[in-house]
């Protein structure tokens, strides 16, 4: 589903980013670990074509990404709050984002009707403008966003920081749910090595740009990470 | 001890902004600005004694002046709630710290005062007095009337910080000040009711009685009083930030362009941007105040056949909000830039959308400056060649060159006069557009006819408009072009 080859990102002659070889078959659960400036943000801005890379390429369905408008169709993600538009209401964003997915108005209803446990009846109520929204809700919002296209690859980064703990736990069922029924590839990021490892079948652990680790996960996948991590 | 390091601190902030270096080219700009009205201003300062000789027999040039006084403190007072930027400071950091608040208060409050911009109207008073007060009393007197105007200035710093925070600046308040100076304009000019001798008599009383200078004195000190009041009021910052962050904006969804598929979700997100920013809506309400430009060149015997400059003026009106909004054509979405290129818009669709958003806007400003027809039909010709040449020509050097503007605009912040986000790349983008024209119309217009140079202009836009296809695309390339430094650009908040 996502294939990466010789995929180099430099700055000002600083490698931060450089995977020789990566595939992401579909279906699969991938996260990805590492500390801060890791390269963790930086592969997922690759993949979802926000910056340039300095060297190879990244393929979607064997067609690059770069400068192509393709795999917007099949790519839902929700990076940071540059992904929204802070001055709609949350249902304003939905209908909009629909509405480039070309659902009717039933459709978005339904979907935010699926969504309402996880919104916790903080979202769609009150006629607040997304910039007035906590960073958690506002979180909430990108993530079901990113949702809406019924997208084959998911791309989230940092899904649990900033969700108070019954969403993260909403979220991680949630996340599971669409792995099993809907076989969609995920690619996640987080500091969270509890949640990750809960969510993703496989673990990438990147370092100073490169990866050190990558272990399909297992129930001592965890003990690793955390011994891997210890100081 | 803790003023001079809020005062230390206030300046490193300035220095430490990201914008500071990159903006030089503006702030030159700026300074050159600042240079050409001080001339301006000294001139005046200089030639204000003989013009008001001439202008009234019986009364000196400082009655004649103190009369005006009244005028001068009220336009100042509504120029300042308009444009005068709030003074804050970021409180809660400091709250925390054990520096008494009355002392911050004092510090926000005081600090306008000693900004230099105040007093740029000295430019004119000095000079003036020192000719003309000097000579008609004594240089006591003179300097007495320099510093009533002074405390003036005070008055109005304080007073128009106090309805700021009091009321806020919204499209109401605009109406509501419009209303208030055009009724007092009415009774004077019909003379109903003179304002005009109550201020000679007062500011007269000021400037010549002894204890004249005391009482405008303890007027200027009145509103200081009133916004020590409104900081007891409103003890926490929560508070008194409230009028000025509240979001006033209405929620109300907007369905016209519902019908045309993904473009018109992408102009209804780009219409709703425009109208819940206070930056945007402040250029629509500049825009507003443009459109009577023509009333000054179309009327003007003077510009009659200086075609060039006639012409300018009717692309700009026609073309106003294009090149108010063009100009940073992508720059409005810097905020959320990175999701409208992930989302499911092609490229296309997106520069589209942003096209026939821009078609729409010169098509609302022809209609709305058809009134000018009533001139004469030759600024028909004028305004329906300006709108053909906008819409085949313009609007595509917008959308190409609009790729080079690769800052991010804080659309929250700011009222009028925001030159945030602007660079010198944005100078260059907007002067041909604006001047090239102008530039062909006079040059050809003085050895052929202005209707050659019209027909010239309309061809070059009917050709643009035919061929708009290949011209779209060529901008489509160009935004893949520069699109990583788009979105790198906007990621950096200043």
């Amino acid at each position: 589903m996502i294939k990466v080859t010789d995929l180099q990102k430099t700055y000002n002659g600083i490698t931060v980013l450089n995977i020789p070889s990566l595939d992401i078959p579909q279906g699969e659960s991938f996260g990805l670990v590492g500390n801060n400036g890791a390269g963790k943000t930086t592969f997922f801005r690759l993949i979802l074509d926000l910056i340039e890379a300095s060297k190879g390429e990244v393929l979607i369905n064997d067609k690059i990404v770069m400068r192509n408008d393709e795999w917007k169709t099949i790519t839902g993600s929700f990076l940071d709050e540059n992904f929204l538009i802070d001055f709609l209401t949350p249902q304003e964003y939905f209908n909009f984002i629909g509405k480039l997915h070309h659902k009717t108005e039933g459709d978005i209803a339904l979907f935010l009707e699926s969504m309402s446990d996880f919104f916790n009846g903080e979202i769609l109520e009150n006629k607040k403008l997304i910039r007035d929204l906590s960073k958690g809700n506002q979180k909430k919002t990108g993530i079901a966003a990113a949702l809406m296209g019924d997208p084959k690859i998911l791309i989230l980064d940092e899904p649990f920081t900033a969700l108070d703990p019954s969403s993260q736990i909403r979220l991680k069922r949630f996340l599971n749910d669409l792995q099993s029924k809907f076989n969609m590839t995920m690619l996640i990021s987080s500091h969270d090595l509890n949640h990750v490892t809960e969510v993703c079948k496989r673990i990438v652990v990147l370092e100073k740009g490169k990866i050190v680790k990558d272990i399909h996960t297992t129930e001592d996948t965890l003990k690793e990470l955390e011994s891997y991590f210890a100081v | 001890m803790i003023l001079k390091s809020l005062i230390s601190q206030e300046w490193t902030k300035s220095l430490r902004k990201q914008g500071f270096y990159k903006n030089l080219a503006v702030n030159i700009m700026l300074g050159f600005m600042v240079l050409y009205f001080g001339t301006i201003f000294l001139f005046l300062g200089f030639h204000l004694d003989d013009m008001l000789e001439k202008a009234d027999a019986k009364l000196n040039p400082m009655e004649l002046f103190n009369g005006a006084m009244f005028y001068v403190l009220l336009i100042g007072l509504s120029f300042r709630f308009f444009m005068q930027q709030l003074n804050t400071i970021n409180l809660p950091p400091y709250q925390v710290l054990p520096i008494k608040r009355s002392l911050l208060v004092n510090y926000l409050l005081l600090k306008p005062l000693f900004s230099p911009i105040n007093y740029f109207m000295l430019l004119v008073l000095i000079p003036f007095s020192v000719q003309s007060v000097s000579k008609y009393y004594d240089g006591f007197t003179a300097f007495r009337f320099v510093l009533s105007f002074i405390f003036v200035v005070w008055f109005n710093s304080q007073f128009a910080a106090f309805l700021k925070r009091k009321y806020g600046t919204s499209f109401l308040s605009f109406i509501v000040v419009l209303v208030v100076l055009g009724s007092i304009a009415a009774l004077e000019y019909f003379k109903v009711f003179s304002f005009y001798k109550i201020s000679m008599i007062v500011f007269n009383f000021i400037v010549l009685q002894p204890f004249g200078l005391l009482i405008s004195l303890a007027a200027a000190v009145l509103p200081f009083l009133l916004n020590k009041w409104f900081f007891s009021q409103n003890y926490y910052p929560e508070k008194f930030n409230e009028k000025l962050n509240k979001s006033n904006t209405s929620t109300t969804d907007i369905t016209i362009f519902n019908r045309f598929g993904v473009i018109g979700e992408l102009i209804t997100v780009e219409i709703k941007l425009i109208l819940r920013h206070k930056r945007t809506r402040s250029i629509l309400m500049m825009s507003g105040l443009f459109l009577f430009y023509g009333l000054i060149f179309y009327t003007n015997d003077h510009y009659e056949n200086q075609n060039g400059m006639l012409f300018f003026v009717a692309m700009f009106m026609t073309g106003l909000l294009m090149l108010m909004f063009g100009q940073w054509v992508y720059s409005w979405d810097s905020s959320h830039f990175d999701g409208l290129t992930t989302q499911n818009i092609p490229i296309k669709t997106y520069l589209k959308a942003n096209y026939y958003l821009l078609i729409g806007f010169n098509i609302l400003c022809f209609v709305l400056t058809t009134p000018y027809f009533l001139f004469g039909m030759k600024f028909m010709y004028m305004h329906i060649a300006a709108l053909i040449f906008n819409s085949g020509v313009n609007v595509f050097l917008l959308l190409f060159f609009g790729t080079y503007n690769t800052k991010r605009i804080d659309l929250s912040k700011s009222t009028m006069m925001n030159y945030q986000g602007t660079t010198f790349k944005s100078f260059l983008i907007v002067l041909p557009i604006m001047f090239v024209p102008m530039i062909i119309v006079g040059g050809v217009s003085s050895f052929a006819s202005v209707n050659v140079a019209l027909i010239i202009l309309t061809l070059l836009g009917l050709t643009g408009i035919l061929f708009r296809k290949q011209m779209l695309n060529l901008c489509v390339n160009q935004f893949n072009k520069r699109k990583y430094a788009l979105n790198e650009g906007f990621r950096q908040v200043e």
